[in-house]
Formats: C-alpha cells, sequence, structure tokens
C-alpha cells in the first residue's frame, strides 16, 4: 500500500512539473524577462554575462579581476552607459538561457552568430571575425578531419558553434563532450583527445601559449561574426548597443581593445582579420 | 512543448539513462564491497588497516565527488596515469561511497550483541560462519535503510559526472539546452528519466527493508 501511494505521489509530481513546463514553455515569450535601458539606468548597474576561463578573451586575472577582450568592451559600456557593471560568470551551453531568464542584461562571451541563436536571443552589430580551428598534438598534427580514425575522439566544448558544426557535418566523428573551456584544455594536455575543435581564435591562442601544440586546421566552416546579445525583444538596449558600437568605430576603440588585450597572446598579425570596427560597415 | 522534438531526442536520453544507470550501479557494487571489508576491517580490529580505513573513511566523506573526479581525471594523469572517463566515474563512485558504506555496515555489525558471537563460537561455529550465518543476517537487517539511503543517494550524484565529460542524462539535458535551447522539454526529460531510475531503486529499498526486518526480529 504504502509504495502504491509513494508511486502515486511520484506521479502526481511529474505531472505537476509537466503542466508547470508546459506553461512556461508556451507563455515565455509573452513575458518580459529583460530590463529595458530605463530600468538599467534607474537600477545604476548592468548585469553583463562573460567567460571567466576563456583567456585572452574573457578570464580571472591572478587578482581576481576579470579581464579580457569581451571584458574590456563590457566595461567600456559600463562607463557610456553611466552605470557600474556587475560580471556575471557564464558557460558556454548557459549563453542563451541567461538572457532567455533576465539573469544578464547583455551577453559579452564570444558569442557568435548564428541563425539558430537569433531566434532566441537579439544579436547587436558585430565587433569580432571568427571560424572554427581545430589545433592538435604535434606528435600528431591534424590537418585533415579526416584523418580521425574511430578510436579517435575530439574535445568540443558543450554549447559552442564547433559542437554543433561537426554534429552537422561529421556525425561520425566521437565527441568528447567538457562543459568549461578550463577542463577541455585540461583534458588536451593529458592525451585524453586527438584534438580539440573550438573557435579558431581560441584554439591559435592555445597553440601560442602551450608548447607541443600545432592548429592543423586553422579555418573550418564557414567565417562568422562575434556580437553582444540581449534578450529577445529588448529593442532599447539592443539599440543603445548598436549606436555605441557605431559610434565607438570614431576612435578605432576594437583595435585599442586588441592592442591591449589580445596583441599578447596573436601578435600584430591577427589584428586586422579579427577586429570589427563598427559592426563591419564600411564608412 | 514540442512533442515531435522529444521523440527525436528520446534515443539520446535512453542511452544518457543506461549510462547513468550502467555506472551508477558498477559505482554501488564496488562501493558495497569496499564498505563489507572496510567495516571487516574494523570489527576486527586489524592492525594498521583499521586506522587506513578510520582514515579512508573521513577523507571519502568529507569531500566532494566533484573534487574526487577532479583527482582521478585531471589529477592522475600528471604523474602519468591516465583513466577513462567512464571508468573514472565508476572509481569516484566506489570511493565516495565505500566510505559511507562502511559506516553504514560498521553501525549494523556494532548493533549485534557480541553474546551472539560468543554463544556461536560455542556450539562450534567457526568464526568466519558465525561471522556469515549469525552476525551478517542479524546486521543486515539494521544497515539495510542506511545502505539504501547511501544506494539512491549515490545514483543521484552521477550528476557530477559532466565534469569528465560522461554524457550522463544531466549533463545531456544541459548539452541539448546549450544546442538547441529547448529547456521546458530538456527539464522534462531529465527528471522523468531520473524518476524511471530511482523510484523502482527507492520501492525496492522499501521492500528489502520490510523483508530484512524478519531477520533481526531476535535482536
Amino acid at each position: 500500500m504504502k509504495n502504491i501511494r509513494r508511486f502515486f505521489a511520484a506521479a502526481l509530481v511529474l505531472a505537476l512539473f509537466v503542466s508547470v513546463s508546459v506553461s512556461i514553455s508556451g507563455s515565455a515569450s509573452a513575458d518580459a524577462v529583460y530590463r529595458t535601458l530605463d530600468e538599467i539606468l534607474a537600477d545604476g548597474t548592468v548585469n553583463i554575462g562573460v567567460f571567466s576561463d576563456k583567456y585572452p578573451f574573457g578570464f580571472v586575472d591572478e587578482n581576481g579581476e576579470y579581464q579580457g577582450y569581451d571584458v574590456y568592451f563590457a566595461r567600456r559600456i559600463g562607463e557610456d552607459l553611466g552605470v557600474k557593471v556587475n560580471f556575471v560568470s557564464t558557460e558556454a551551453a548557459n549563453r542563451v538561457e541567461y538572457l532567455e531568464t533576465g539573469k544578464v542584461d547583455i551577453i559579452l562571451a564570444n558569442f557568435t552568430v548564428t541563425p539558430e541563436r537569433a531566434e532566441k536571443v537579439d544579436f547587436a552589430l558585430p565587433y569580432m571575425n571568427v571560424a572554427l580551428g581545430v589545433v592538435s598534438p604535434d606528435s600528431r598534427v591534424i590537418t585533415d578531419l579526416k584523418q580521425l580514425g574511430p578510436e579517435d575522439r575530439v574535445i568540443v566544448i558543450s554549447g559552442t558553434t564547433a559542437e554543433d558544426y561537426l554534429i552537422k557535418n561529421n556525425p561520425e566523428i566521437t565527441l568528447q563532450k567538457y562543459d568549461t573551456y578550463a577542463n577541455a584544455k585540461n583534458a588536451l594536455e593529458n592525451g585524453n583527445a586527438a584534438a580539440w575543435a573550438n573557435d579558431n581564435t581560441e584554439v591559435i591562442a592555445f597553440a601560442l601559449e602551450n608548447e607541443g601544440y600545432t592548429v592543423g586546421i586553422p579555418s573550418l566552416g564557414s567565417q562568422d561574426t562575434i556580437a553582444p546579445a540581449v534578450s529577445k525583444g529588448n529593442e532599447t538596449l539592443l539599440n543603445w548597443l548598436n549606436d555605441e558600437i557605431r559610434a565607438l568605430a570614431g576612435e578605432q576603440f576594437f583595435h585599442k581593445d586588441y592592442e591591449e588585450t589580445l596583441v599578447a597572446v596573436y601578435g600584430l598579425e591577427y589584428e586586422d582579420s579579427l577586429v570589427l570596427e563598427g559592426g563591419g560597415l564600411t564608412e | 512543448m514540442d512533442w515531435a522534438y522529444i521523440g527525436r531526442v528520446l534515443p539520446l536520453y535512453g542511452k544518457a539513462a543506461w549510462l547513468t544507470f550502467r555506472t551508477g550501479t558498477a559505482g554501488i557494487l564496488l562501493a558495497a564491497a569496499v564498505g563489507l571489508l572496510g567495516a571487516a576491517a574494523l570489527r576486527w580490529r586489524v592492525p594498521v588497516i583499521r586506522r587506513i580505513v578510520s582514515a579512508y573513511v573521513e577523507v571519502s566523506r568529507n569531500t566532494p565527488l566533484l573534487v574526487q573526479l577532479f583527482f582521478i581525471y585531471y589529477g592522475l594523469p600528471k604523474i602519468g596515469i591516465r583513466t577513462d572517463p567512464e571508468f573514472c566515474g565508476i572509481a569516484g563512485l566506489a570511493f565516495l561511497g565505500g566510505g559511507y558504506m562502511t559506516e553504514a555496515f560498521r553501525s549494523g555489525i556494532e548493533a549485534v550483541d557480541s553474546l551472539q558471537e560468543e554463544s556461536a563460537l560455542s556450539l562450534g561455529l567457526t568464526q568466519s560462519q558465525a561471522f556469515i550465518h549469525v552476525i551478517l543476517p542479524q546486521a543486515a537487517a539494521v544497515s539495510a535503510p542506511a545502505v539504501m539511503a547511501n544506494v539512491v543517494f549515490l545514483m543521484k550524484e552521477t550528476s557530477v559526472f559532466s565534469a569528465v565529460s560522461l554524457m550522463d542524462l544531466m549533463f545531456t539535458a544541459k548539452d541539448q539546452i546549450g544546442l538547441y535551447y529547448r529547456t521546458a522539454e530538456s527539464l522534462l526529460l531529465l527528471v522523468g528519466a531520473y524518476l524511471m531510475i530511482l523510484l523502482p531503486l527507492s520501492m525496492l529499498g522499501t521492500f528489502l527493508e520490510r523483508r530484512l526486518r524478519h531477520a533481526g526480529s531476535g535482536t
């Protein structure tokens, strides 16, 4: 009897859960979860989602301070809005979720613009170019995905464009998925997989920083761009960001950002191919 | 709620549920074996080993599984011991669970009156016969609730396996949300799959506790 009662109790909980999630998925778009520009200004703090473990774009330095290319831009946004920036650490797979639930106002976490993501969030003008790349140990440099055998694993980070690309285009490759950049790098160093596929900026940085690794495939798939994102429908904030990015082109802000945060890793060689000013629109 | 999507990804969750169940069960069985050995070492006050077991119980119970997994998966390769993710998950569960199981069995064995063992020995049973036929059945009855609670607890602990790239239920749901942004559907599948594994397990526990109570009727 007790067991049966317990079973029914569990069934009831499950039914409740179904109805709640059904209503959530039905009403998510109806209720605004985001804060408009005026609400952010009134509050005096803007919440910006950044990476804490993606060197040199968004990371925490030895003093516990957020640093990197994305963070440099985030600080500037705070300055020009005249509010304090509250950095919220995010993982790749959480970025859309954080905007949909209003946990952050802006995502500035090396967020590649894709059509699927654009259905869920609103992207502002892009500020960086990106493609996918594959890094592997010098002992066996992978220059073509065809070199991978059935035993080989390829590291990807859950929720990234690299994961999405390989699932769609190379379903025969066995992926080894990690939830954070830190874990993925550690796993590659430990030799748990044949290669690591990610944004080419990231794998180039890894190969430059760590001896014994080569980016055998520097560009995979299409050329994409990276842009800030806001919650779907948050037009006031989106328009402000677009105006900001256009205005910053005048002072070549993103070149300065590159020279402050990225030059130590990439040198000047990549500056013009990576950086986008004013959303890439020619003046 | 997109039921067509749910139908499409159901095999993925089936695979993840199987991995959760497989690694969970293997880890729990190993943990139980470690627990029995540990409790026996404490019971017979085996010199040196007894102290090692006590220290092990403290370490395993007072560090999070996530930390133990990190140590096994990311730490050991630095000194040349490489493990694959599934082995690592099972070893982590066995390490964590072994400590809890040792304590559960120890308290069960201690609850059996020493008179029972003395009587068994005086009737001509050898020490191991006395342990297997007299002490263990009564100890099991006392330990059963704690052991079953540990079993359910350990099965749920598999949800941190994402740290070592194991596609368990939790990581599969997170991954799907990150890839296709189907939050409601993913969470529903996640809860449903966990209930399907854990509900029968806890019912089995209730059933076993009731059956074993007879063995303990003498105490």
